[in-house]
């Protein structure tokens, strides 16, 4: 290992704090023992217990979990669909335009993109409730799904799917016994990105929600308009632990698996020559 | 080189006219837009046959098994299959199978699986299928490595793995994308005696591209020399070798020495001017084109000094000695000395 010298040592902790600075002053306020945010008055976890006698606070957090299984689901499917026929129908006509369309949702304005549902929600006289949620964030997050597993199938040996349909498979069969799971890996993280997006979209939820059923971002950002209270800093610290529990998993879990497949090969070409 | 094909026994169905051929190109053309793949292809190929498609890149042989696997499909013309057009028929149902440049092996299934899976597709009986697969991993003698993923093993056994598979279906034609392409020199040469001994023991006809003349002429029962998707001359290696049809194939095949002279027909031997104050050169007929002559260097004997009874062929300058495998001697004269 080599010594950081004193001006790369420098820039790395100052551009660290700037990252990180705000969370650890979060997490740290969320043990303050006073109900004042910025006093400090000793270590307790007391707010904690304050956040799961909460009603409404629970309320939001189960219906947040719900729209976001539900809506990373069915944008996982459109979206790898989707993807799917983009990299592989070939030069068929309008692709260019259908693919840029796919992608504009990325760049749209989530303000644009909420109200425009909101007017098709109240047009077709949907109530708005966790159904109206859900819609929402499947017609957003589907198209950062389709952009994960596109790019992933864009490296994806197509001899494969040949191979599969020579050996007996029809198309469809091909696509579930071999190119789904070999996939797998792309669409899984397209549905952990369409998860989390869905997790803290604030914007596009305050056009779809309705009274009866708020999301927890929506929750956290109209409590903390009648000021910011100790339990907010708890519930953030409990988000917090749980994005970085599931990012270093799932770091964890990739860097074992290239190990895993480099001693692998290397074993194998030991063993054939 | 041609040794090997030369001593191979009587094997000709393509000379029998009592015999069907199993597959049958007929006036077939390919196009993609405006590039013409294959232009207007007819050729008969016969059971138990190991036809070559030689040539190179671009010459339209992989286009020509890909309409075989039924990837492709003809812009006109018919594909016959033991006399059945199989233009309507999809991959999956045709009792051909292929064996993939790339190998193409499922990377999350084992060589156990990657073998099982097409007699899978056809639903066979559970201890049918064991035991195939068994028989596939003794021919292939990879019944160590069942149970590895392909990324666990090395190039030579993957490769054993692709053929494995492709033959586990027991198709009526089994055709090799290049098969042997990924593979060292030597391993090479170990496999091609492997795939003719396989081929022979399971009596598939086998349809080979290859862009590697040697290849094609020791594996093959015949082969087809292909430019821009047109079949240039079909033969056995021995006839392509000792009499190519025209200065491509004669050009392609191995090293050759091209004499440019005017031909004048003498009795049923052909008399060739080639150079100014040289003697002419005799010779049979039968592989003279009208003003090129060609011979082989394995064909010649050099003499660095005047032999005292032979009348010297032509005479040339000694330019170098390139060993071609077992013939010790090859000699280009390709500029003859006006004056010597």
């Amino acid at each position: 290992m080599r010594r950081l010298s004193w001006f790369n040592a420098t820039s790395l902790s100052l551009g660290f704090a700037f990252l990180y600075l705000p969370m650890i002053i979060l997490i740290i306020y969320s043990f303050n023992a006073s109900k004042l945010v910025t006093v400090w008055a000793g270590f307790s976890t007391k707010w904690y217990g304050e956040l799961f006698r909460n009603e409404a606070f629970l309320d939001a957090a189960w219906v947040t979990i719900r729209v976001a299984i539900m809506s990373s689901t069915f944008a996982t499917i459109l979206g790898t669909m989707a993807a799917y026929v983009l990299v592989r129908a070939g030069r068929f006509y309008g692709r260019t335009l259908f693919s840029g369309m796919i992608y504009a949702p990325l760049v749209m304005p989530e303000v644009i993109t909420g109200l425009s549902l909101l007017l098709l929600f109240i047009g077709i006289g949907l109530d708005r409730g966790v159904v109206t949620i859900v819609l929402a964030h499947t017609t957003f997050s589907m198209c950062y799904v389709s952009v994960v597993v596109s790019s992933r199938l864009v490296t994806f040996d197509r001899s494969l799917e040949e191979a599969a349909q020579d050996l007996g498979c029809t198309p469809m069969e091909s696509f579930r016994l071999v190119t789904l799971p070999i996939i797998a890996p792309a669409v899984l993280s397209g549905w952990l990105l369409a998860f989390t997006l869905s997790l803290d979209d604030l914007v596009i939820a305050s056009f779809a929600s309705g009274p009866s059923s708020t999301t927890l971002p929506i929750k956290i950002y109209s409590a903390v308009r009648l000021g910011v209270s100790p339990e907010i800093n708890a519930l953030s610290t409990i988000m917090i632990g749980i994005v970085t529990i599931g990012v270093v998993t799932a770091s964890i879990m990739t860097k074992r698996a290239a190990v895993k497949q480099m001693r692998d090969e290397q074993a194998a070409e030991r063993a054939g020559e | 080189m041609a040794q090997v094909a030369a001593q191979k026994p009587v094997f000709a169905p393509w000379d029998d006219p009592k015999q069907a051929p199993l597959i049958q190109f007929k006036n077939v053309t390919k196009r993609f837009g405006d590039f013409v793949a294959i232009d207007d292809m007819t050729i008969d190929i016969y059971e138990r046959e190991f036809f070559a498609l030689l040539g190179p890149s671009g010459c339209g042989k992989t286009t020509m098994m890909r309409m075989l696997a039924g990837f492709e499909r003809p812009t006109e013309g018919q594909i016959l299959l033991g006399g059945q057009d199989i233009d309507a028929i999809p991959p999956n149902k045709r009792s051909v199978n292929m064996m993939f440049q790339s190998y193409a092996l499922f990377p999350h299934l084992s060589v156990w699986e990657n073998i099982a899976f097409g007699l899978k597709r056809q639903k066979l009986p559970k201890e049918q299928i064991d035991e195939r697969v068994n028989e596939m991993l003794r021919l292939t003698r990879l019944s160590k490595f069942a149970k590895r993923k392909p990324h666990q093993i090395s190039g030579g056994q993957r490769q054993r793995v692709a053929l494995a598979r492709s033959l586990a279906r027991a198709p009526k034609l089994l055709l090799l994308d290049e098969p042997l392409g990924a593979l060292d020199k030597k391993l090479r040469q170990e496999t091609q005696f492997e795939l003719m001994d396989i081929q022979e023991k399971t009596g598939t006809t086998f349809v080979i591209v290859t862009h590697d003349q040697e290849e094609a002429m020791t594996v093959a029962s015949r082969v087809a020399v292909m430019d821009e998707g047109v079949m240039v001359q079909v033969d056995t290696p021995a006839k392509i070798y000792e009499a190519p049809n025209s200065v491509y194939v004669a050009d392609f095949i191995g090293d050759v020495n091209i004499i440019e002279g005017r031909a004048k027909q003498i009795s049923d031997q052909v008399n060739i001017a080639w150079a100014e104050g040289q003697p002419s050169i005799f010779k049979g007929p039968f592989w003279i084109s009208h003003i090129l002559a060609t011979y082989r260097p394995t064909m010649s004997g050099c003499h660095q000094v005047k032999p005292s009874r032979r009348r010297p062929l032509i005479r040339g300058v000694y330019r170098a000695e390139i060993s071609l495998g077992k013939t010790k001697c090859g000699c280009h004269s390709r500029q003859p000395l006006a004056s010597a």
